[in-house]
């Protein structure tokens, strides 16, 4: 680089002599000292701006959410609330709704659990009790009672998102987890 | 690339303008005196960086703001130091301009032609110290809102506009919600933007004044590289000294346990509470010598030393360039100037000496410490509320019981253990309720030694001559009571019925009435705890659970439990306690269904009861 006076450019020498100008040293130094010192509060500062990155979402946590009596066998899916701790930064929310589940008892002791937002753009999908299957109001993609797309070309790119059910005793647990929307793969946002 | 940087020269001249800078910065003499402005623009940038980082996770309202610092300086990987560094550099920013100051009048450059940036030296000093208060209030601790709470209220001493000015500053007719933005607006918006100009206007002036000069260093490239280097240094210096003091605390070493935001980077102290007055909120190093020069004024005087000399020594500073003209003024200038300064330390150091050895200062400090570390355990172990951590605090009988016992009971209770520690009433006259109704106390109530025991009193006053130890534990302070029942009862029929029934019967009796709280309040007691108790013809006068329907004195049921603490605190009088027998002890909440017409609201109480009992969250490391 140039700088418009070459004369005083302190890194190329005198332009006569060829020599390194005296001083060049202490200017480098100088210019050390002073990045380093400012790139202290710079660094100190970018570190915190990044300190989201090592936030954990609140997933994977199991909850019981439902009884098997109130899930006839062979019946309609339940919308089920999920009630947890919410935290937000500094604060915390005892017993907030975050979600709900769609829960379908499938045999005696298995439940189907799908996550109630749809993998295309987040909405909350409904369950159409007439033509047995589930859809989404907001760009009318439907699912059946597994959760797969009925259309051919779906606006959504991936199956409703099933979560792993644990059925103990009497007492239906659900991992609870959000996925990322808009992916062909199920991608945990935790 | 020549024909570029020609091309964006044309246009803006940026890069004329940096030519001429360095031409100009050649004229002047390079040597330590050189270094001040760099180093204030330093600590500015440092300030404005970290100022930056802070405000994205700043939330100002009375909820958020003392929270967001918590979750900055513990949460935030590195926040302790960014605010540690936003903290301790911009007091830095007010030491270096001050510095400047000083060396401007001593190395006479304040003069001819450089008058103006004299005074931009001023100006940077009071914009610095507007930037200091307005962050003051942000910080949002117990210190920061009682500082300003005061400074505000300095408003009013102005006459006419003094209320008005009160209400624009904090937003409102008192402090909350609006003065915090307020403030915010002010300390990152308006003053940061006037500094900056400042320093521009500075950077501009400074080249004139230098081009008026001759020539000083014969060899200019070198004279530049030297003060380049000193500058350098100097803001490698002001930032040692910034991460120093963001460290000191891990000199004394952090505990087991603790996390680096409890003694690194800058103190937090415990969120403000505009119900608790914080008698120990003093200002920072640079205004402690004004404020203890304001002590010696009273009333409206007052005035004198909060806007009248101020404002006075404000004109005196602007006004030295030109009393410089002549060798007698800059004498007198330096002369006032070390005047002033030796005054300020002067009042500093009394300042510091007199709060040093005043114990209520001291107590109060080590209160607002208490609160600090409280909140912080009950935030680790339940997190903040949306009412925000004030209200954990507020629900926390550790904390609050004293306070609520201090204000309310301490006129007539103690709450003190045998050597003396805890709480003694000036003149006790009734029971003291440390560990009340636990099978010490009921023990003791039952020695027939210590029931009515009381140190004599004071021929003249009538006042017990008590000493920290020797105090009436029991009804020895209550008139009527001393004179009671109960006592006629200790120290008569009961040796007798002690006797008669047994001594290891006796203990179980203690035992079982101290075991009362445990009830839950559906259970009922078996006859043999019925009877443990009633063969002591305890029911002569007592009711339990159903036993002696006519009761004159307090009932047994759930004896010394929080439901039964909450009853009598808030109407002794009760036929459930002392009915007409009550002598002095007030009802604090008599009406429940009126709670305006009550001294204490019903939670306030059970705050209390809680405490009395001992029933509070302590974490599970703390317990041994």
């Amino acid at each position: 680089m140039e700088s418009p006076d070459r004369a005083t450019c302190p890194c190329c020498g005198d332009p006569e002599t060829g020599q390194p100008r005296r001083g060049f040293l202490a200017k480098s130094l100088a210019l050390a000292l002073g990045a380093a010192a400012f790139a202290t509060p710079v660094v100190v500062g970018i570190i915190s701006f990044l300190n989201p990155l090592r936030q954990k979402g609140q997933a994977g946590e199991l909850l019981r959410l439902a009884s098997l009596e109130g899930l006839p066998e062979g019946g309609p899916p339940v919308k089920v609330p999920v009630i947890m701790d919410r935290v937000d930064a500094w604060n915390r929310f005892p017993k907030q709704p975050v979600g709900a589940v769609f829960l379908r008892r499938t045999a005696k002791d298995q439940v189907l659990a799908l996550h109630v937002v749809c993998p295309h753009a987040g909405c909350f999908v409904d369950y159409d009790e007439a033509n047995k299957q589930y859809h989404c109001p907001c760009h009318k993609a439907t699912f059946d009672l597994e959760g797969k797309r009925l259309e051919e070309r779906s606006e959504s790119p991936r199956d409703l998102d099933e979560l792993e059910v644990e059925v103990r005793g009497a007492e239906v647990w659900v991992k609870f987890e959000r996925f990322q929307p808009g992916s062909t793969e199920k991608i945990s946002q935790a | 690339m020549k024909a570029l940087l020609q091309w964006i020269d044309d246009r803006t001249g940026v890069l004329s303008a940096w030519q001429d800078r360095r031409q100009a910065s050649v004229l002047q003499p390079p040597g330590w005196l050189g270094v001040w402005p760099a180093a204030i623009l330093f600590t500015f940038l440092v300030q404005a960086v970290t100022g930056f980082f802070l405000w994205m996770y700043y939330s100002p309202s009375t909820q958020t703001a003392w929270e967001s610092l918590y979750f900055i300086q513990y949460e935030v990987a590195g926040g302790w130091l960014l605010r540690g560094m936003h903290y301790y550099a911009g007091q830095m920013l007010l030491a270096v301009i001050g510095l400047y100051v000083l060396a401007m009048i001593y190395s006479g450059t304040y003069r001819a032609p450089r008058e103006l940036l004299f005074w931009l030296a001023v100006a940077m000093a009071a914009v610095a110290i507007a930037l200091l208060l307005t962050g003051d209030l942000l910080s949002w601790s117990q210190r920061g809102y009682w500082s300003t709470d005061v400074r505000t209220k300095f408003l009013f001493l102005l006459p006419w506009v003094g209320g008005d000015l009160y209400k624009l500053a904090v937003g409102g007719p008192g402090m909350g919600h609006l003065t915090l933005t307020r403030f915010l607006a002010l300390h990152a918006g308006l003053f940061s933007a006037v500094f900056g100009v400042l320093l521009l206007l500075r950077a501009a002036w400074a080249r004139r004044a230098a081009l008026r000069q001759a020539p000083a260093a014969s060899d200019p490239h070198a004279a530049r590289s030297r003060q380049a280097l000193l500058n350098a240094l100097a803001c490698v210096g002001v930032m040692a000294v910034v991460l120093v003091l963001c460290c000191w605390g891990a000199v004394g070493g952090g505990q087991a346990g603790q996390s680096p935001g409890d003694y690194l980077g800058a103190e937090l102290g415990s969120p403000p509470d505009p119900g608790d007055a914080y008698a120990a909120a003093r200002p920072d190093w640079y205004f402690v010598g004004l404020y203890q020069f304001a002590h010696y004024f009273s009333g409206g005087w007052k005035i004198v030393p909060i806007f009248v000399v101020p404002g006075l020594l404000v004109l005196v500073f602007l006004a030295m360039p030109f009393l410089a003209r002549w060798a007698a003024g800059h004498r007198l200038n330096m002369a006032a100037t070390a005047a002033l300064a030796i005054g300020v330390v002067v009042l500093t150091v009394i300042s510091k000496y007199q709060d040093a050895k005043d114990p209520d200062h001291q107590a109060s400090l080590a209160a607002a410490e208490q609160d600090a570390l409280r909140v912080k355990e009950l935030i680790r172990a339940q997190g903040i509320p949306s009412g925000g951590a004030l209200a954990l605090l507020w629900e926390d009988p550790k904390t609050q019981g004293p306070k609520l016992f201090r204000q309310h009971c301490l006129s007539c209770h103690d709450h003190a253990a045998a050597d003396g520690s805890g709480m003694l009433a000036e003149n006790p006259s009734a029971p003291n309720l440390h560990r009340f109704a636990t099978a010490e106390w009921i023990a003791g109530l039952l020695d027939r030694k210590q029931i009515a025991y009381a140190p004599p009193r004071d021929p003249q006053t009538g006042k017990l001559q008590c000493t920290p130890t020797d105090r009436p534990r029991y009804f020895g302070g209550t008139e009527k009571l001393v004179k009671g029942d109960m006592v006629d009862f200790v120290k008569g029929n009961l040796r007798e019925v002690r006797k008669d029934v047994g001594e290891k019967e006796f203990r179980t009796m203690i035992a079982t009435l101290a075991s009362e709280p445990a009830r839950t309040p559906r259970e009922k007691p078996s006859e043999e705890v019925k009877q443990a108790i009633g063969d002591f013809t305890c029911f002569d006068c007592h009711h339990f659970h159903g036993e002696n329907k006519a009761p004159v004195a307090p009932d047994f049921t759930r004896y010394g439990s929080t439901e039964w603490l909450v009853g009598i605190i808030s109407n002794p009088a009760d036929p459930r306690f002392y009915g007409k027998n009550n002598e002095r002890m007030p009802a604090y909440a008599k009406t429940p269904d009126a709670p305006e017409n009550n001294i204490l609201s019903l939670r306030q109480i059970g705050i209390l009861a809680d405490w009395l009992r001992g029933v509070w969250y302590e974490p599970v490391a703390s317990v041994e």
